[in-house]
């Protein structure tokens, strides 16, 4: 292992390392375009030169192998120099609309300038004019003018996505970014060239013009689209969740995620959320009673549940779970169901079942549950064997009093939920639990808001086994609950009873 | 120490006090029936005072040539707006020179405190503020001024025409 210096620190670094990489351990910042770690070198944008004693010209430190003895400086005047020249070049043909560039706020462009550039450009020529706001794809805009040409998307598509959609077409200054003649750029990964786009050249469409970046805060969680679990940064302000983006974990999703993994946070905003507790009131002719607090309405179920258990019918209160919920919920909710209701009926609920296995070589699976194996394994560990198919036999030859569903909270990964929601319906008298509203919940006895899964903590296992943790960042409906809440609710209302 | 002497003669007596009380208005009496034009008194509301252009008043949107807003919607006035009291909704113009255009803009003109910090970070001459002073209204939603109220307002003739134009800016290769 080669051992060197980098302005002054000591390192030892793997042979092979490029010197971006062995300054990256020790935190020092090295300017760079093109340059990214689950991409190849390219070496085109020349931002991230270093000195290297013992040699006559300053060196990319992207492409350039660390070796034995050797001593780097990343901050000094020739390479400041360097640095700002580069800026200059790249930022000829800038066309400067950074008020109306999505990427204003977060753009190595303005980062740079005002680390190294706060020059006063020297430049005398009319600016090359390429064509705005061209539409790539579905999901992607392209603003010829804004790019900088380091090809970190033209890599991605050839090296990850492996789809060949983007590349760089004619030469010198008319050189520009584009796809290929009746190729748009539609992979479903495509949303990962906005993100490692480093100016504003590359923006998302659903994200476009939604909020400056600078209203927006993050926290990280996981994404809930599908089994892989992949680790995400979630943008909120007060007006709602506005984008999710990828966060780097090599074992789970490396540096990428979906287009469809971008989509999760629609369904957690205000107006797509059940908001209230909704009562079907059969003594007013089954009108819904909306606006009951919460608290009340635990109490009222808790209350028939423990009179359906007393009189004798200890089978006649069935569970249906989904697998959108977490760990920790599981086993709060089937605590209940054992020691407390004692119904052995405990049904998991599987979608999309024909798709179910499907892979698509790189991320998304047909799995569009996140945690399938934390609650596969969780009803183990319970003893509960439950299937759909056994919920549906159980249904048809006799009826239950009430069915308690922890329903999905993305509706639009179960395709057959109307035809699931009748089955439901007939079995017996529905208690949902969901954190979206929809007008075919309309017949169901009682609909309890739950929360999110961005405003909960706990733990999803992915298809691999990888525990990991969400974590509540935000909150969008305050009245809502987890399981466990409810579960301890609908406990203690029944009176604690073992 | 310091010691305030007091007139001690004049004060002690009443009339010489009220005489040259009297001396000074009739002064100003006899100035203004002669100087009318000069007269600082106006009849408010039907006669106004002309506030001087450099006022900061009541905001005004510029518009561009064919008299569409000139505010991009790059939201820089309300990050720096210290009341915050402008809101914007962006949207996407079908015009690629154009992008990006306010579909409403608005301010809270009574949590404005007329600073002039919105007008100092547009990068486009897009708002500036204006001589107008006066904001009373009756109800409570006439202080949130719109788009209409602040570009087209029948005091501004159509709109007030902003100084940076992107088709000139675009000829010169800038």
């Amino acid at each position: 292992m080669p051992k060197l210096t980098i302005d002054g620190k000591p390192v030892e670094v793997a042979a092979g390392t490029s010197v971006i990489k062995a300054a990256q351990t020790l935190n020092i910042p090295i300017a760079h375009y093109c340059w990214h770690e689950g991409l190849s070198v390219a070496g085109a944008c020349r931002m991230c030169m270093v000195e290297i004693e013992k040699n006559p010209k300053l060196q990319i430190a992207c492409n350039t192998p660390v070796a034995e003895g050797m001593v780097v400086h990343t901050n000094n005047d020739k390479v400041k120099d360097a640095v700002k020249w580069a800026l200059d070049f790249h930022l000829i043909n800038h066309p400067l609309d950074c008020p109306i560039c999505d990427q204003a706020g977060e753009c190595k462009l303005q980062d740079y300038y005002m680390n190294y550039g706060l020059y006063s450009p020297e430049m005398n020529q009319r600016k090359v004019k390429k064509s705005k706001a061209m539409s790539l794809g579905d999901r992607v805009v392209l603003d010829q003018e804004r790019c900088i040409l380091c090809s970190r998307c033209v890599r991605f598509t050839t090296e990850v996505s492996k789809t060949h959609e983007l590349g760089i077409f004619n030469r010198g200054d008319r050189c520009e970014l584009s796809t290929f003649e009746g190729r748009p750029l539609n992979n479903n990964y495509s949303l990962n060239t906005v993100d490692i786009c480093p100016v504003g050249a590359l923006t998302s469409k659903d994200f476009r013009f939604k909020q400056r970046v600078w209203f927006l805060k993050d926290f990280e969680t996981l994404c809930n689209g599908c089994s892989t679990g992949c680790n995400v940064t979630v943008s909120y302000n007060q007006n709602g969740v506005f984008r999710v983006r990828p966060r780097v974990n090599q074992e789970v999703n490396g540096f990428w995620m979906c287009d469809e993994g971008r989509d999760i946070y629609k369904h957690t905003n205000k107006e797509f959320r059940l908001d209230q507790v909704i009562e079907r009131n059969d003594q007013v002719g089954g009108a819904a009673v909306k606006g009951k607090p919460v608290a009340l309405a635990i109490q009222e179920i808790g209350k028939s549940l423990s009179a359906t258990v007393k009189k004798g019918g200890l089978e006649s209160i069935a569970l249906v779970v989904t697998a959108q919920y977490t760990v920790e919920e599981y086993e709060a909710l089937f605590e209940l169901f054992k020691n407390t209701v004692k119904s052995p009926h405990v049904y998991y609920w599987k979608n999309n079942e024909e798709d179910f296995d499907s892979f698509d070589g790189l991320l998304n699976r047909g799995d569009k549950n996140p945690n399938t194996k934390g609650l596969s394994d969780t009803m183990t560990k319970f003893g509960f064997k439950g299937t759909w198919e056994d919920f549906e036999k159980q249904a048809t030859s006799k009826s239950f009093q009430y069915v308690v569903v922890a329903g999905p909270e993305d509706q639009s990964a179960y395709p057959d939920l109307e035809k699931k929601l009748e089955i439901l319906n007939k079995a017996g008298e529905v208690i949902w639990l969901s954190s979206c509203k929809n007008e075919k919940f309309k017949n169901f006895k009682w609909q309890i808001p739950m929360k999110s899964f961005l405003e909960k903590e706990g733990t999803f296992v992915n298809f691999k086994g990888i525990k990991q943790n969400i974590k509540a960042g935000m909150s969008i409906i305050p009245t809502s609950l987890s399981l466990q809440e409810f579960s301890k609710g609908v406990f203690e209302s029944m009176g604690g009873m073992a | 120490m310091s010691v305030v002497k007091r007139p001690e003669g004049k004060a002690n007596w009443y009339l010489p006090g009220i005489l040259t009380g009297m001396m000074i208005t009739i002064k100003h009496m006899i100035f203004n029936l002669t100087h009318r034009k000069q007269m600082i008194t106006i009849q408010y509301p039907e006669e106004r005072y002309p506030y001087s252009d450099r006022f900061k008043g009541n905001h005004i949107l510029t518009v561009k040539k064919d008299g569409s807003l000139r505010c991009t919607a790059c939201m820089l006035c309300a990050t720096y707006c210290p009341a915050e009291c402008i809101s914007i909704t962006a949207a996407e113009h079908d015009d690629p020179s154009v992008e990006k255009y306010p579909i409403s803009y608005e301010i809270d003109i009574l949590r404005c405190v007329f600073c002039g910090l919105c007008e100092e970070a547009c990068p486009v001459d897009a708002i500036r503020m204006g001589p107008e002073h006066q904001t009373a209204a009756i109800a409570g939603e006439n202080f949130i001024y719109d788009i209409n109220k602040l570009a087209y307002r029948s005091g501004l003739k159509g709109g007030v025409q902003s100084k940076v134009d992107d088709e000139e800016r675009h000829s010169r290769g800038l």
